[in-house]
């Protein structure tokens, strides 16, 4: 059976059939599974996730696509193995699929705790730590560490 | 009624280029610049936004062949060990560097005469060094003077260094108990705010452009600037070729606009500012009755000796949470302990290291730099294991010229618009690989003495060719180099090169800072001869 065709300008999603997700779901299960106290990515990346992620990056979904028809092993496990040897594009699309999706996850990084690339003020007349702990002053210590072209050697203290 | 030329005719409009451009404009030049890119509005970036990690590794990869925009072109890498990474922009591929801004040292200018091997530059450090400081002024640099991995004297940088985070400061302290060189990395990213820019936020995503204009690129420090002054940048412009008169000068160059339009810009002097792929690319493409093998290349040597910098990513993890998502990249810290030739170590020439964030969770999970993946249960403890807890050293080596590294033009691959794509021809030699072993072992120890339980290591990494180098070489012999001291071609006296191109080696540092200096004492040149000039009739 021939997954739906792809539509320009149409929801991504649209190019995927209930066994292409059900597919989906069991490889993302197998990457990520619920442990240590966090969520398995098949609870995590559903039709929002996924949508957020083709969106971003389109280039994905032809790939996905191909990584996620039928008759390519008999589980997860053996459809990853079969993309490693024979389709490596397939399975680079797969992985990122079911990564990108999870770590975009608002409840995933608060249980991460990562916010996000924040933007954080700098207080550059304050005098940095090393300095206050000496550490450049030691550093100056030890002399120059520059090879002087006169002389071929490194080069003397002024 | 013919088109009046231009005083002075600039392709690209990177950093060499928007720095010829607005030093010649402040002089009073008529200056034209072509660029096949545009202008990026930084209100776009994606550092702030959750796809940050996810069009990194596509449409903001650093590398135009995985990027494949319409203003790229493509490269034939199938003989190449490290994939050469740019960006065709207003401000080329600072929009995308790191930012990090280290100066040569004394002794790069003077490898064959030091270590026999290679050859000196036509100049010395301390005659660059008043341009070093000029840009560091006209580029917003921050950094701390005094360092004594660089000879005394000179000014310091005019904005104090940038924080060197939780990860700097445990490294700085194993340093300083290892009794090993270290000091804050000079960095064009502002630390305060500078020539109505902003200060730098430590969103640590700058090499996927910087949405507070905080890192320095000529898009923001010196075309604006060019322009006001009247000079004209054409962007979406791609050149085909140079043209030449009967007398053998440079008249200017045949351009394609975004709608294959073919277009000629005279000029009275021609300035190449590519980069030191397609700089020679262009050479190449320009070849005529007079010059079969390619314009200015009557040594042979266009195109060759191209130098790339092996780079190996050092990685350490420690317990603690060092938010080491955060903070310039850029480097916080570096260190030049190892980077003099000393020959019981087995090769020539050295390294110089700079420490860098270590991205997000989609980073720790797939990692693009050194680590592993991991799947099944234990993902999460690796991924917990990374996040935010890493210190990553990243080692330039320095590369020897080879004249098999080289650019030619490919018989096979073209752009969109059906010119030849360059082709690139680069091996890692012996000594470089030598030279990365010795530098992994010692960076390793170093990330130990600071704390770490676990280092992970990334011998050579793939997408690392950030430094474009040598493929036009100065010099005083017209037989064994292509540009003279001035960045002049020795064929064609109307025509210079003042991007990396013109390296005569790759040094093992950052090139931005050089590449910029000696354009803008290229520019100098250019404005003290304006009126010996041979320009055509």
């Amino acid at each position: 059976m021939s997954q739906p065709p792809i539509t320009p300008g149409l929801d991504p999603l649209t190019a995927f059939d209930p066994p292409a997700r059900a597919t989906l779901a069991a490889v993302a299960d197998h990457l990520i599974p619920a442990a240590h106290g966090m969520p398995s990515a098949a609870d995590v990346v559903g039709d929002a996730r996924l949508r957020f992620v083709l969106l971003a990056r389109p280039d994905l979904l032809e790939p996905l696509r191909a990584a996620l028809r039928p008759g390519v092993g008999d589980d997860a496990a053996t459809r990853l193995a079969a993309l490693e040897g024979d389709e490596p594009e397939s399975l680079a699309a797969l992985l990122q699929a079911v990564v990108f999706g999870y770590y975009t996850d608002k409840g995933v990084r608060d249980l991460l705790g990562y916010p996000g690339q924040e933007a954080k003020q700098l207080y550059s007349w304050k005098v940095p730590d090393f300095i206050e702990e000496g550490l450049t002053d030691q550093v100056l210590a030890r002399g120059p560490v520059w090879r002087d072209p006169a002389t071929g050697r490194r080069a003397e203290r002024p | 009624m013919a088109q009046e030329p231009a005083d002075v005719l600039i392709v690209g409009a990177g950093a060499s280029g928007g720095v010829v451009a607005l030093r010649l404009a402040q002089a009073g030049f008529r200056v034209v610049c072509l660029e096949q890119g545009d202008w990026h509005d930084r209100a776009d970036y994606r550092g702030p936004e959750l796809d940050w990690e996810l069009t990194m590794r596509k449409q903001w990869s650093t590398s135009p062949t995985v990027r494949g925009l319409p203003e790229d072109y493509p490269l034939d890498e199938t003989n190449a060990d490290v994939s050469p990474l740019m960006f065709n922009a207003v401000g080329g591929s600072m929009l995308i560097f790191a930012g990090a801004w280290p100066r040569m040292l004394p002794s790069d200018f003077r490898v064959r005469s030091l270590d026999g091997i290679a050859d000196d530059w036509p100049l010395t450090y301390e005659e660059l060094l008043p341009y070093y400081e000029r840009s560091d002024r006209d580029f917003g640099v921050s950094g701390m003077g005094g360092d004594p991995a660089y000879p005394p004297g000179g000014e310091d940088p005019p904005l104090p260094p940038l924080p060197i985070g939780r990860g700097g400061l445990k490294v700085a302290r194993a340093h300083t108990r290892l009794g090993w060189h270290w000091w804050p990395e000079p960095n064009s990213i502002l630390s305060a705010p500078y020539d109505g820019r902003r200060a730098c936020v430590q969103r640590g995503t700058c090499q996927q452009g910087c949405n507070e204009g905080a890192k320095a690129s000529t898009d923001l420090t010196h075309w604006p600037k060019a322009t006001a002054l009247g000079a004209r940048l054409v962007t979406g412009a791609r050149v085909r070729r140079l043209e030449t008169d009967a007398a053998g000068l440079a008249t200017g160059a045949t351009w394609l606009d975004h709608e294959g339009a073919e277009h000629f810009e005279p000029a009275r002097v021609v300035v190449v500012a590519a980069n030191a792929i397609g700089s020679a690319r262009l050479l190449l493409l320009s070849a005529g009755p007079g010059h079969p093998d390619g314009l200015a290349n009557s040594s042979g040597l266009v195109g060759k000796r191209l130098m790339m910098h092996p780079f190996a990513n050092v990685g350490g993890l420690f317990d603690e949470d060092l938010e080491s998502w955060q903070g310039q990249f850029g480097c916080s810290i570096e260190s030049f302990e190892f980077y003099e030739t000393d020959e019981r170590r087995g090769f020539v020439r050295g390294a110089k290291w700079g420490l860098a964030p270590t991205f997000g969770p989609i980073n720790a999970a797939l990692p693009s730099r050194a680590g592993t993946q991991v799947w099944g249960p234990d993902h999460h403890l690796h991924v917990r294991a990374h996040l935010g807890r890493g210190a990553n050293w990243g080692l330039f080596g320095e590369d020897l010229p080879d004249e098999t590294n080289r650019v030619t033009l490919s018989s096979t691959l073209t752009d969109s618009s059906g010119i030849p794509a360059p082709e690139v021809h680069y091996r890692v030699s012996e000594n470089s690989r030598r030279l990365l072993d010795f530098h992994i072992e010692r960076a390793s120890e170093s990330l130990v003495e600071a704390g770490a339980y676990k280092v992970e290591v990334d011998r050579l990494m793939r997408y690392s060719g950030w430094h474009l180098l040598g493929t036009a070489r100065m010099g005083e012999d017209p037989e064994t180099s292509v540009l003279d001291r001035w960045h002049r071609t020795h064929d064609v006296p109307n025509l210079y090169v003042v991007d990396g191109s013109s390296f005569v080696t790759s040094a093992g540092v950052n090139p931005t800072s050089s590449i910029c200096a000696l354009a803008l004492r290229a520019a100098d040149h250019m404005v003290e001869t304006r009126f010996e000039q041979q320009v055509p009739a």
